[in-house]
């Protein structure tokens, strides 16, 4: 094997500390639009008080019920919002499920984040009662599952992903 | 993403950092047993944690691993002798034993040598064979825990195969490779199907099939289990399921009948670490092929600069990049081998990445929340005193999986005993 001088562009060079100083650095890249949805009444509780909290952008939303077609969400700020319409120029959504959530809203939100191929997540949040039946209902519609033990953990895993 | 302050306190791992302070909790990898082959061996220089240590072997096969520093006037040890029972530094003949006693100090008066001995002590660290690996415990002798019960490590030798290899990034980013199982659809989509220690597995072909999986992590006692879903036939799912155990285990899920194989991520200091990489078989030995495939640096293992640990594909020489084999598709990222496609990516980054600037998406959960645990853990110790998990050696009694369930299974049930090491019994793999 030939040694190889150390260029301008290579690895040797390239990878060390100090040329890491000369990586472009912008501010931030477009800005991520993100959902975040509480699927049951325990797990609102829990986006309502994060929704206060400063974010990149992201909508703090409550499953209210089915729609044809649709499902009428509750903003954390207050009205009403259409979940198609609140998907228009998603490109992430997190929902958010204790043992109580029903597996109708995960399937709902999920297919429409399928249909329209926006990344989607699904954290289950310790709470009353066993959470197998959420965690199935969401698999089939999240794109990443997490089972949490500490409710505490979902704020550091929306500023993970930038909501 | 993460912010700088929480960046730094997972990546410094020096004296008197709390992510330092962690990884003294445990019993870790120092070195591989062979570079101690013999009583009374050439002594091996080792950093861990940032601490220049050195590592011997004595006549009587004690083993020892002190600082790498005679407390004369600070002359390196490695250019001691090592006879009778000691290391002894060849400058003025000062001698430690395998604890760092000073024992001998030939220059003085035999009226005051005991007592000025007694007084001489080098900081020292407990070494112990356990496979093929020696282990050591850089913490609080007082809370020294059980010896480590790694399956790897405690099958009969011939079931078992170590090896070790310099990464010149922080160990974090290194274990993250680990854990972030969507990129071996891309980056080893090459070895899946060539590698001797990968290939003919049915799993495979799932894995190449479906290069959109769905990731599910499930906290446990250790760490995390990271279940990566790609669809299977009809009504199924292949599951592969990645044990994490905190700080720095990680095991891959197996391929058919192959040995399973993970790694140890060992900070030796900030900007360098060390990658222990084994096999193991539970319930047979390794075939001579395997071996042999083994030594020659394939599957988790790699070559290596002749008599170093340094892998032969390294930054010096751009990792022998191969444009061509990129090109045809016999590798994916033209950097030849498992081990090596993922070392060249993650030195790409930078000695220590930037995680306030990257863009994770939802396949990094498992990522996100191994970074959240060890924030977690490191705060708990740092002010409380929580001993971490991992620590306990039933923790540590984990095996990975490959499995075909049921859609509606989830995988931790559908696993069941297959996650946990169940000894004389084969591991569960498709």
């Amino acid at each position: 094997m030939q040694p190889q001088p150390t260029l301008l562009s290579s690895c040797a060079r390239a990878t060390t500390a100090a040329e890491t100083r000369y990586r472009i650095s912008c501010p931030e890249f477009t800005r991520r639009d993100s959902r975040v949805i509480a699927l049951d009444e325990q797990a609102a509780d829990i986006v309502r008080q994060l929704a206060g909290q400063p974010w990149s952008g992201g909508h703090f939303l409550v499953f209210e019920s089915a729609l044809p077609d649709d499902a009428l969400l509750r903003p954390a700020v207050g009205g009403t919002a259409l979940l198609s319409e609140e998907l228009d120029g998603a490109d992430a959504v997190v929902m958010v499920a204790t043992a109580q959530a029903s597996a109708e809203a995960a399937s709902i939100i999920g297919n429409a984040c399928a249909a329209r191929s926006i990344m989607s997540a699904g954290l289950v949040v310790p709470g009353v009662g066993s959470v197998g039946q959420v965690v199935s209902a969401l698999r089939p519609n999240a794109m990443v599952l997490v089972v949490l033990q500490d409710a505490g953990d979902v704020p550091e895993l929306l500023s993970a992903l930038r909501v | 993403m993460l912010k700088q302050e929480i960046n730094e306190l997972l990546t410094q791992t020096g004296p008197g950092t709390p992510m330092g302070a962690l990884f003294r909790q445990y019993w870790m990898p120092a070195l591989l047993a062979d570079e101690l082959p013999e009583n009374d061996c050439p002594p091996v220089r080792v950093k861990l944690l940032s601490e220049r240590l050195i590592a011997f072997r004595d006549t009587e096969g004690r083993y020892g691993l002190m600082d790498e520093f005679c407390a004369h006037r600070g002359v390196s040890l490695w250019f001691g002798r090592n006879e009778e029972s000691g290391l002894r530094c060849t400058y003025h003949g000062w001698k430690y034993d395998v604890t760092g006693q000073c024992v001998e100090i030939p220059s003085e008066p035999d009226e005051r040598h005991s007592s000025l001995c007694e007084k001489i002590k080098l900081t020292s660290y407990p070494l112990v064979k356990i496979g093929d690996v020696l282990w050591t415990y850089m913490g609080d002798p007082q809370a020294t825990p059980d010896l480590p019960q790694w399956e790897f490590a405690r099958v009969p030798a011939e079931q078992s195969y170590a090896s070790k290899r310099w990464q010149e990034c922080n160990w974090l980013q290194a274990l993250e490779g680990g854990i972030d199982s969507s990129h071996v659809s891309w980056l080893h989509s090459g070895g899946l199907k060539s590698d001797p220690l990968f290939k003919g597995a049915r799993g495979n072909t799932y894995n190449l099939a479906d290069r959109k999986p769905f990731f599910e992590v499930a906290e446990a006692d250790g760490g995390l289990f990271i279940g990566v879903r790609r669809n299977a036939e009809e009504g199924h799912y292949y599951w592969r399921i990645t044990p994490w155990v905190m700080p720095a285990f990680t095991m891959i899920p197996p391929r058919g009948d192959h040995p399973i194989h993970g790694h140890f991520w060992i900070p030796i200091d900030d900007e360098n670490c060390w990658v222990f990489s084994y096999d193991y078989h539970p319930v047979r030995p390794l075939s001579s092929e395997e071996r042999q495939a083994m030594k020659d640096g394939h599957g988790v293992h790699n070559e290596y600069v002749p008599g170093t640990y340094r892998p032969l594909q390294n930054k010096d020489n751009d990792y022998l990049m191969d444009r061509e084999a990129q090109k045809r598709g016999v590798t994916y990222s033209g950097v030849k081998g498992i081990a090596m496609q993922d070392a060249s990516l993650q030195e790409s980054m930078g000695p220590i990445v930037d995680r306030t600037k990257e863009r994770l998406v939802s396949t990094d959960g498992g990522i996100i929340m191994a970074r959240r645990k060890l924030w977690r853990a490191v705060e708990a110790l740092r002010d409380e005193g929580v001993r971490p998990p991992g620590v306990d050696v039933a923790h540590q009694m984990v095996r990975s999986a490959a499995v075909v369930l049921p859609k509606d299974q989830s995988f931790v049930e559908g696993c069941g005993d297959a996650l946990r090491v169940r000894p004389g019994e084969k591991h569960a793999s498709v």
